[in-house]
């Protein structure tokens, strides 16, 4: 391919060398080897608002260790290596003044960018010259097509665990025993909490997609904060509510834990097809923390029972797994980031483990007003700081994969 | 380190280019006003005009972030006019590793940097759809508008945790409890401190948020108390003295000259790093509002010991008057009040102690029983806490208007000196 100057920002002494080298512009300014490993140096600065500058444009295959110093530049806080639209890896977190950032990628040869975003120049190329002598085992793409299949496995698994949990709760309520019936109610729910971001939006066949009526997330999981008066109540949380509010069992208890039953077999033959891309579980990873932060967080969810730090265990469960899925792939792309959201997780992890009590329905304590005004900050807080780093790895495996 | 007379000068807002422009197209902003012509024109400026950020020359006024390579400057936001809105947030490090504070240090620096130029901290809407915003996008257009980000460190920063004990600016430790606090757990301490100050409540609001979205990537640190302020309650140099929600002028005696800033103000002691820097002080202090709008005016001016319209004291005519604190009635009483606030407050009552006082009106709406829930979010600058502290401690035993306020919120930061360009603030702790 023919390189201009303009597709990169070029130091003058790489310009200098171009020039003298004149037949040969691929090969202009290779970047030096040490201890069989080829090393670029990127430099941000100011200039132009934020310019990113390699010390060399091309490298033989191999190994090639990046170090970015961010020597002026404010606006640029990470950047990528890419081929065409896949990232490779990352650096984030930089900024002027921290020590310079490293990081190191097997190249086979052909033509890759550095990707420098709010840079003037956002895209410099950098070629890679000559074969590797074998492909790299466990490409990003490879561990991440990995990663979504497994996690296919798992939403199927939760699936039928959660259509054999329900149907427990539907014996006990049709043998009218209240106390098994709370309990097996309590049993019944991570298993949604788990992969609810996965099967929300299925829609009975031939009703209207704004119909509530036909919505299988509103047949199973609605609740008094959502009622659609001409749809009614279904699924859980009607249950829910004649179980602890009520704490009475009735013809119409019984014919809500029956639906329940039929909608959640449903849900099981239609998860059976599902397939994922990584940023699915990326997206869905981060609207199942949302739903903790919306619903539970407030105590509405479980408004009758007040289990919902049994819901809330169960979706951090269900984010933690679909990140496990991508973790393997994302530790290529950016091992601090992954390291990073795993510190959280166990940190959210550690929190939700002292309120645990095997007493409790669910094995977790009851979610009182008190407990909520006590420690509602405090989990959400954790929460929050989960969410943050969480919300940046859908953009990179949607672009890795 | 250049004589610190001359920070003064060094610290002279920017007017952006669009706002020389105006400045000069309109010529002056005294003919910008609705129904007088524009210099040059007939045509009258429209409402919609006339109320634009473009027709307002706040919205353009720029401070710049970084010192100068040659000087040690104090961060913008101490010495600063006070301008009219604030956002207060002060965060709680969730992390042990000091590289994660360092990272958050360097990260912050460099958005504050943009902020303060009036640009986002990164994309607002990326290129690829799976991408998160790192800019939330409110500010937009918006301007610069004499925004300053002013950062802080608190106590912990130099607990064990970190191993930065032995940089410890000399008096930096909690707060003692004071008499009359009424804190409330929720409103206690933190860690470190962001205080934007800017002539629109939205500039400063965005710049709290995106660097709180900030703390939370990089993970080192998350929300703990925060307070939103208006109408600026003190007054800086060349500013007229502002009021406060008791109705009367805040700040007339207020820190203006550079000789009290490095008398008072700035830190010259304890580890080098730490010098050019400054403790901030942060007070919630509720104003039981009710109580005082039906206190009789003599009462009102008995307390603050000055008149509530003119400001003066109650032995002068004006404003900057200096008061008589010798001077008795018939009855043989001190005519400014033994327990009046200015008596009380008073350098010449206390061993010559003088702080910098840049606090903000708040209202957080109305309280539990319905009665109006608002006061002053009061933050000082001084060179050891203990002058706070000992100003506190009278106002909460002998000053007749304790009856009136509550302490209910409290910090104690160190607020370092300016990073240079390329660097950040607090990178010599790092070294």
């Amino acid at each position: 391919m023919t390189r201009s100057f303009l597709t990169r920002s070029v130091a003058p002494q790489a310009v200098l060398g171009l020039l003298m080298l004149g037949a040969q512009p691929a090969l202009a300014d290779p970047a030096t080897i040490k201890d069989g490993v080829a090393q670029v140096a990127i430099t941000l600065t100011g200039d132009d608002g934020g310019t990113c500058q390699l010390d060399a444009d091309s490298a033989a295959a191999g190994p090639v260790t990046f170090t970015v110093t961010n020597v002026s530049a404010p606006a640029i806080s990470e950047l990528e290596v890419l081929a065409g639209s896949r990232i490779l890896g990352e650096k984030e977190n930089l900024a002027p003044g921290l020590p310079p950032a490293r990081f190191t990628l097997t190249l086979d040869g052909g033509t890759y960018q550095i990707y420098c975003p709010a840079a003037a120049q956002q895209m410099i190329d950098f070629t890679v010259t000559g074969k590797l002598a074998a492909r790299p085992q466990g490409e990003v793409a490879d561990l991440l097509a990995e990663g979504t299949a497994g996690y296919a496995a798992y939403v199927e698994q939760t699936v039928d665990a959660m259509l054999v949990a329900v149907t427990r709760l539907k014996e006990a309520v049709e043998a009218d025993d209240l106390e098994a019936a709370q309990a097996a109610y309590a049993n019944a729910r991570p298993f949604y909490e788990r992969i609810e971001s996965d099967v929300e939006g299925f829609v009975l066949p031939g009703t209207d997609p704004t119909d509530s009526s036909g919505n299988l997330d509103y047949l199973i999981d609605m609740r008094a904060s959502n009622l659609d008066p001409e749809a009614g109540w279904h699924g859980y949380h009607a249950v829910e509510r004649d179980l602890f509010e009520k704490q009475a069992i009735d013809a119409g208890t019984k014919e809500f834990a029956a639906e329940l039953v039929a909608n959640v077999a449903r849900l099981d033959d239609l998860a059976k097809g599902l397939t994922y891309r990584p940023e699915d579980l990326a997206n869905g990873a981060a609207s199942l923390l949302e739903e903790v932060q919306s619903g539970k967080i407030t105590g509405e969810e479980e408004a009758y029972s007040h289990i919902d730090l049994v819901d809330i265990a169960g979706n951090l469960e269900g984010a933690q797994q679909a990140f496990a899925f991508l973790e393997p792939g994302m530790k290529k792309i950016s091992p601090e980031l992954a390291e990073r959201i795993n510190a959280r997780f166990a940190d959210v992890r550690a929190l939700l483990d002292t309120y645990r009590d095997p007493q409790a329905l669910g094995g977790y304590k009851v979610y009182t007003a008190e407990l909520r005004a006590r420690d509602g900050k405090k989990i959400s807080q954790a929460i929050q700081s989960l969410q943050e780093p969480l919300a940046q790895i859908a953009e990179k495996v949607a672009t890795a994969g | 380190m250049t004589k610190r007379q001359d920070r003064q000068h060094k610290e002279a807002p920017a007017l952006t280019r669009r706002g020389l422009f105006l400045g000069a197209a309109a010529g002056g902003l005294g003919a910008a006003l609705p129904g007088a012509g524009h210099a040059g024109s007939a045509e009258p400026m429209t409402p919609a005009e006339a109320m634009s950020d473009a027709a307002n020359p706040a919205m353009h006024l720029e401070y710049p972030f970084y010192s100068a390579a040659d000087e040690t400057a104090p961060q913008a936001g101490i010495e600063t006019p006070p301008q009219r809105y604030t956002m207060f947030m002060s965060f709680d490090l969730t992390t042990r590793d000091p590289r994660d504070l360092q990272v958050l240090l360097a990260r912050w620096s460099a958005a504050i940097g943009l902020l303060m130029k009036g640009r986002p901290v990164g994309q607002v809407e990326p290129e690829r759809t799976a991408a998160v915003g790192l800019d939330t996008g409110e500010a937009l257009d918006l301007g610069t508008a004499a925004l300053t980000v002013t950062l802080g460190l608190g106590p912990r920063v130099f607990g064990p945790d970190f191993g930065l004990a032995d940089k410890r600016p000399s008096h930096l430790r909690e707060l003692e409890t004071l008499p009359s606090d009424a804190l409330r757990p929720g409103l206690r301490g933190g860690d470190l401190s962001l205080q934007a100050c800017a002539e629109d409540p939205q500039v400063a609001y965005h710049a709290i948020r995106d660097l709180a979205r900030i703390a939370k990537r990089t993970g080192a640190a998350a929300t703990r108390w925060t307070q939103m302020g208006f109408g600026r309650a003190s007054a800086g140099k060349g500013q007229e003295t502002p009021r406060n929600l008791f109705g009367f002028r805040d700040g007339t005696r207020n820190i203006r000259e550079a000789q009290d800033f490095n008398q008072h103000v700035w830190v010259e002691n304890g580890p080098d790093w730490s010098h050019g820097g400054t403790y901030q002080v942060v007070r919630k202090i509720e104003m039981h509002i009710e109580n005082w709008d039906n206190a009789q005016v003599s009462v009102q001016n008995a307390v603050f010991g000055r008149h509530k319209v003119t400001g003066a004291p109650l032995t002068g005519q004006h404003e900057f008057d200096a008061p008589d604190f010798a001077r008795r009635d018939a009855a043989g009483s001190p005519v400014i009040p033994v327990d009046s606030h200015m008596r009380q407050m008073a350098h010449e009552e206390n061993d010559g102690v003088k702080i910098l006082r840049r606090s903000y009106n708040y209202t957080d709406g109305l309280n539990a029983v319905g009665r109006l829930d608002a006061g002053l979010l009061f933050v000082s600058y001084q060179n050891d806490p203990a002058h706070f502290e000992r100003l506190q401690r009278r106002l909460g035993t002998s000053d007749a208007l304790g009856e009136y306020v509550s302490h209910i919120g409290s910090g104690v930061f160190f607020v370092p000196p300016a990073p240079k360009e390329g660097s950040y603030i607090g990178a010599e702790l790092f070294g």
